[in-house]
């Protein structure tokens, strides 16, 4: 079911805070402060408010700590762009009168841009060039052409619900009926060779936090419209840490030796919310994109 | 002689017939139940059988494997004009199939690809997730009822309920643009769906479906197959993105 990106049910009271707080922390390291104002209960991922320390979640009969139900992201982030959102995405907002979004995400290194090497910020830029006239179906961006998301990009995309199991965390997202089995049993990953679009999970509890490692990336998926990319070296860290009734913080270690200086860190906060069905998502079904981009009866 | 090894045969017989009905009552009991008593169908599966190519009874062809058939007297009792269709859609299936499109396959076609599916159970939802086209099934068993429509969804709306421990679904809301096999056998939006699953034992579902169509079919008509549990160590769901290998292949959208 389509939801709106910033769930109900959240914490107006730290609005204020967050964003005195926010402007004090801009002031100290320099980023410029977002032009747009921050929707109600915005967490700003680059200056969140402090966890208590000692919550205790709720647990599952079989004692994970309780994640169950459906999750909306807090953080206003898009899939438009996660290093510039708010200037990339300026005209599609001005044409198409949606409201701006200003969540950056990357809070690793602390100028929130992706640590590219000398050769990939260049075909990055190439891509940038190419993401609004391609010349090939394969500089178009990959979900506009109608294919998964990948990870992490499906984890700021949309609503999702986790359901728990004894040894499986099941993830089963609105966007493109996309899903994850997460098996918390300790088997090792698939061999290396084997290349998948959602990757392959492997999850177990460290105290309040699932750990989730991702391995088996293919090089096909995008981090956001405008062509940030990895390879199918990607291998990916996921902490989901439950630090409030209806709170998860996700921070994930995202790690390409072949295309990135260093690994760096993207943080996405989720609120809990009340369960909707989840209702059919086809997505290349319908999917004109590639049609109206890349132009002449292509689809 | 004789009547010494009769003497030997009937307490034989006596004692398989014994430990027969002991094996039945020991597979029931072995049935996995959830924590409300219901039948468990959590697990990973997949029919073996050709129905994927042909829901009938067919004789092989190139790259077509022979198979019994699933209908039950292998009769689709098509409406004369929809039988010509069947006809004009097995002619050009080569490029008509909407699998050739890597549409999402509709129900139940999804449940007899040639693909293993994963159930999640619990006592309000019964979750499906395919490996083909990463496809899914919610099927709402909380008493709730279909939304109201017609809605057109490829998958359809699905609703169960529990008769004894027999898991009953109920699904309406398609649209008309999926084909059950390769052979061309079609429905209409108007399909409505009863599928059941039972458990025969712990390893294998007893899958049996009542399809309904006045648009296309004079009379309902009935499929029935066996799913069998994987039960390969460590064996998952990986991908089968069938749109996403070829970075030319762009076929019409539905209109």
């Amino acid at each position: 079911m389509v939801r709106p990106s910033v769930g109900a049910g959240i914490a107006l009271v730290l609005t204020s805070t967050i964003i005195v707080a926010a402007a004090a922390r801009i002031a100290a390291q320099g980023p410029p402060p977002p032009k747009n104002p921050p929707p109600p209960g915005w967490i700003d991922p680059r200056n969140p408010p402090k966890e208590d320390p000692n919550f205790k979640p709720s647990r599952t009969p079989d004692g994970q700590p309780n994640i169950e139900g459906q999750w909306v992201q807090a953080s206003d982030i898009i899939t438009y762009s996660i290093e510039d959102p708010e200037a990339e995405r300026a005209e599609h907002v001005a044409l198409g009168g949606q409201r701006p979004m200003i969540g950056r995400p990357i809070i690793d290194p602390p100028d929130g841009k992706i640590p590219y090497q000398p050769w990939a910020l260049k075909f990055a830029a190439f891509l940038h060039e190419q993401h609004l006239k391609p010349s090939k179906p394969e500089y178009l961006d990959p979900v506009s052409r109608g294919f998964q998301e990948g990870l992490p990009r499906i984890n700021y995309q949309g609503a999702f619900h986790i359901q728990q199991f004894p040894n499986t965390v099941l993830i089963t997202y609105d966007y493109h009926h996309s899903y994850r089995v997460i098996p918390l049993d300790n088997r090792p990953h698939l061999p290396a060779n084997v290349k998948l679009w959602m990757g392959d999970s492997r999850g177990r509890w460290e105290n309040n936090t699932l750990v989730i490692d991702v391995a088996n990336n293919n090089d096909q998926t995008w981090l956001d419209i405008v062509g940030a990319f990895h390879s199918d070296a990607l291998h990916l860290v996921e902490r989901w840490s439950i630090t409030a009734p209806d709170h998860i913080v996700y921070i994930v270690t995202v790690e390409d030796p072949r295309v990135y200086t260093q690994p760096w860190k993207l943080r996405v906060d989720y609120r809990r919310q009340p369960v909707d069905e989840q209702w059919e998502s086809a997505v290349w079904e319908g999917n004109r994109t590639a049609d109206v981009v890349l132009g002449g009866g292509r689809r | 002689m004789r009547q010494c090894l009769s003497a030997i045969v009937i307490p034989v017989i006596l004692t398989v017939g014994a430990d027969m009905a002991r094996g039945q009552t020991q597979g029931n009991q072995a049935v996995p139940r959830d924590a409300d008593g219901k039948p468990d169908f959590s697990g990973i599966w997949q029919a073996v059988n050709t129905a994927a190519w042909d829901i009938q009874a067919h004789h092989a062809q190139k790259g077509v494997p022979a198979g019994m058939g699933v209908v039950e007297g292998n009769e689709i009792p098509y409406l004369p004009s929809a039988l010509a269709k069947k006809r004009a859609n097995y002619q050009n299936r080569v490029t008509a199939d909407p699998e050739t499109k890597c549409y999402l396959p509709g129900v139940p076609r999804l449940m007899y690809m040639p693909y293993p599916f994963q159930i999640f159970q619990t006592p309000k939802l019964v979750t499906m997730l395919f490996e083909y086209v990463h496809a899914t099934r919610s099927i709402y068993t909380d008493g709730t009822a279909h939304p109201p429509g017609h809605i057109d969804w490829w998958m359809g709306d699905s609703r169960g309920k529990w008769e004894g421990d027999t898991l009953v679904i109920d699904s309406i809301h398609f649209n008309e643009e999926t084909w059950f096999d390769r052979a061309g056998n079609f429905h209409s939006e108007q399909l409505h769906l009863v599928e059941r699953f039972s458990l025969l034992d712990a390893d294998h579902i007893n899958y049996e479906v009542t399809v309904e169509d006045p648009k296309v079919f004079s009379r309902p008509w009935r499929m029935s197959m066996i799913l069998y549990r994987h039960k390969e160590k460590d064996l998952q769901l990986l991908e089968y993105e069938c749109y996403a290998f070829d970075n030319e292949f762009h076929p019409p959208v539905p209109q």
